[in-house]
């Protein structure tokens, strides 16, 4: 039973990656800018605050923004950081044959796979992690509950793994780690910013249809937008009722507004982060089954001779 | 023990592996000889289970390894050609790692790599990080690696590559030791003298095909049906090159920084009455040796353009 749970690949990277003062220097360095940011937004921000109102929701309210930087920080931190620590692995192992060696023992392609993609993964997790205590000096704000706290970490993991699991596929599937570490990083660029022009662009044409329909419309390279569910995410948890920061950019690019149509059909009445986070690890274990494929020594449809 | 049956494997229409044919059997090391892009480690990761090949069998231990690679990998032990090691990694903790990849239990492995440290010689740098290492240190826990599961057959693409004579002269002590102990072991090189000195047989391999194979004795016979005796005279060199010349057995007679390097046919017969003519005609010869395992210019003759007729 335990074997199910035990990696190699994992255990003996977890163990080597954590020995010595680098990690927990690292660790410590980011926390320390993390705070720092998170006391000059909130003096600056608290001070124009009191004086404006002089009321006790200014105290909420700079604590749902300084919750809000301290979340999107850490979300462009893992956007940033995951496709280079994920890129280089596997084609890494291959420049240096190591490769070869792994797929020679027990292991199966799946499960070194998944054992790399885990011990890169690691570093990342431990700093989102560890940044818990600094999120929940929040509360003593008010205006966020734990439970928002938990979700927001469920969706950075879940980003992570999709991220990296891009990573990951990119370095199976080309030879050199740079080639693999420039295509992942454009890929982020393609889903974190092309594809929010490329879905207004296509809510506009869906919309300037005549007769104008009503119906719910949201164009599928939002449910791959990793961004557009953190931006969902954090606007229900501020309790702000319009649907989307990006819709402004509709409205504002090409002149079209939000549908008023309701959500038809289970899917859509998801939460978009949810439906969003559902799609995106769907394409991660996609990507990392194509990627165990790639490094497989005999493939399935091998030629019969 | 290994048999490997018509083996072709193509990289789009050029073949690197063209019907090889060879057979090692239990407890032999086999020398596989060739150039430069011969296809040595081809047919090595081939047999390894690492490349699928384009049509052909490879058998080991009974075991078909195409159609039961997983099986087929608990009995083989694969050195790579070139490898890296990961940083940050202390040598036990290495063969710690690769043993529990093979699924061995934690304190059977420990015992096993305690033992293979002692095998290589490396049992004082257990607690060393892998690369800082040398190369020759490296290239011997790199086979302690491939022993880690204890697999009867090994496949090993050049070890000593790149090592000075002493590291060299420590990986054939290793392997003659591994031999002792019944391994099969499949060795490239191009190092050939060597490869005589260690190998029960050898095959030679040029562009994909397997050109001859045997023990090394029965190619140098079947190979030019010649010998090469090693001659050292004290003077009159040159009344000593044209005496040769004279001798109906003699093929070729080269000088070579103060020896005669003597081409000839048949057997230890024809050497001695070599020798007898030599010395009865006064020529004072001080050394007379008979080249053991000339690889070396069977190797020249071999993957020369020109066909060789056996
Ligand atoms: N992935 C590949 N794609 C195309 N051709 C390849 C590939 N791998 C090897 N080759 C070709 O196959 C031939 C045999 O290569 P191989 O590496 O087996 O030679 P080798 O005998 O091991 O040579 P060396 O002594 O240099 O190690 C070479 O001509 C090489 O160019
Ligand atoms: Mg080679």
């Amino acid at each position: 039973m335990k074997r199910w749970f035990y990696n190699p690949v994992l255990a003996s990277s977890l163990k080597t990656r954590m020995r010595g003062w680098r990690t927990a220097a690292a660790v410590t360095a980011y926390l320390g800018v993390m705070l720092f940011i998170a006391y000059v937004f909130f003096k600056i921000s608290f001070a124009n605050e009191v004086m404006h109102y002089l009321s006790v929701s200014a105290n909420r309210s700079v604590g749902l923004r300084v919750y809000m930087l301290l979340a999107v920080l850490q979300f462009a931190l893992i956007l940033l950081v995951t496709p280079a620590q994920t890129a280089g692995v596997i084609s890494s192992e291959r420049e240096m044959q190591t490769l070869d060696l792994l797929l020679c023992t027990k292991m199966s392609p799946f499960s070194i796979i998944i054992g790399k993609l885990l011990s890169s993964l690691a570093f990342i997790l431990l700093l989102v992690i560890s940044s818990i205590p600094l999120f929940s000096l929040v509360f003593l704000f008010g205006g966020i509950a734990p439970e928002d706290v938990a979700m927001l970490f469920l969706f950075y993991i879940i980003t992570a793994f999709a991220v990296g699991s891009i990573g990951i596929f990119y370095s199976a599937l080309f030879k050199r780690t740079v080639v693999s570490t420039v295509v992942s990083y454009v890929t982020i660029f393609f889903l974190g910013i092309v594809s929010i022009i490329l879905g207004v662009y296509m809510m506009s044409l869906h919309y300037s249809q005549l007769p104008r329909p009503s119906d719910y419309y949201v164009p599928f390279v939002f449910y791959i937008n990793p961004t557009i569910g953190l931006s969902d995410l954090l606007y229900r948890q501020a309790g702000v009722t319009a649907p989307n920061p990006y819709y402004g950019i509709l409205a504002l690019l090409f002149g079209v507004g939000w549908s008023s149509g309701s959500p038809q059909g289970w899917f859509q009445r998801l939460p978009l982060w949810v439906a969003n986070s559902i799609v995106m690890s769907g394409i991660a274990v996609l990507l990392l089954c194509a990627s165990a494929w790639i490094i497989k020594p005999y493939k399935r449809f091998r030629r019969r001779s | 023990m290994l048999v490997v049956r018509d083996l072709v494997k193509k990289y789009g229409d050029f073949l690197a592996v063209d019907h090889l044919n060879m057979e090692v059997e239990r407890g032999q090391i086999f020398g596989f000889i060739g150039p430069n892009g011969a296809g040595k480690t081809t047919t090595m990761k081939i047999i390894a289970t690492l490349l699928a090949p384009t049509s052909g069998q490879v058998v080991v231990d009974g075991i078909d390894v195409f159609k039961e690679p997983i099986k087929a990998r608990e009995k083989i032990g694969y050195m790579p050609d070139f490898f890296g090691v990961y940083d940050n990694l202390k040598v036990m903790e290495y063969l710690n790692f690769y043993g529990s990849a093979y699924g061995i239990e934690y304190h059977k492995r420990r015992r096993i790599a305690e033992e293979l440290l002692e095998l290589v010689d490396l049992s004082d740098k257990r607690d060393a990080y892998v690369d800082t290492l040398s190369r020759g240190m490296k290239q011997r826990l790199c086979l302690a690696r491939c022993l880690i599961h204890n697999p009867e057959l090994l496949i090993l693409d050049e070890p000593a590559s790149g090592m000075d004579p002493r590291a060299r002269a420590e990986i054939k002590a290793i392997l003659k030791e591994l031999k002792r102990m019944g391994k099969t072991i499949l060795i490239s090189s191009h190092i050939l003298p060597e490869m005589a000195e260690i190998c029960d047989n050898v095959g030679i391999i040029d562009r994909g095909k397997l050109v001859v194979q045997g023990s090394v004795e029965q190619i140098m016979q079947r190979m030019t049906g010649r010998t090469a005796v090693r001659i050292r005279v004290l003077r009159d060199m040159d009344r000593a090159i044209s005496l040769l010349k004279e001798q109906p057995m003699v093929t070729g007679v080269i000088e070579e920084d103060q020896e005669l390097e003597v081409a000839c046919r048949g057997g230890d017969e024809d050497l001695w009455q070599l020798l007898r003519t030599l010395v009865s005609s006064d020529v004072p010869v001080v050394s007379f040796r008979k080249m053991e395992g000339n690889l070396e210019q069977i190797f020249m003759e071999v993957t020369s353009d020109e066909e060789v007729v056996l």
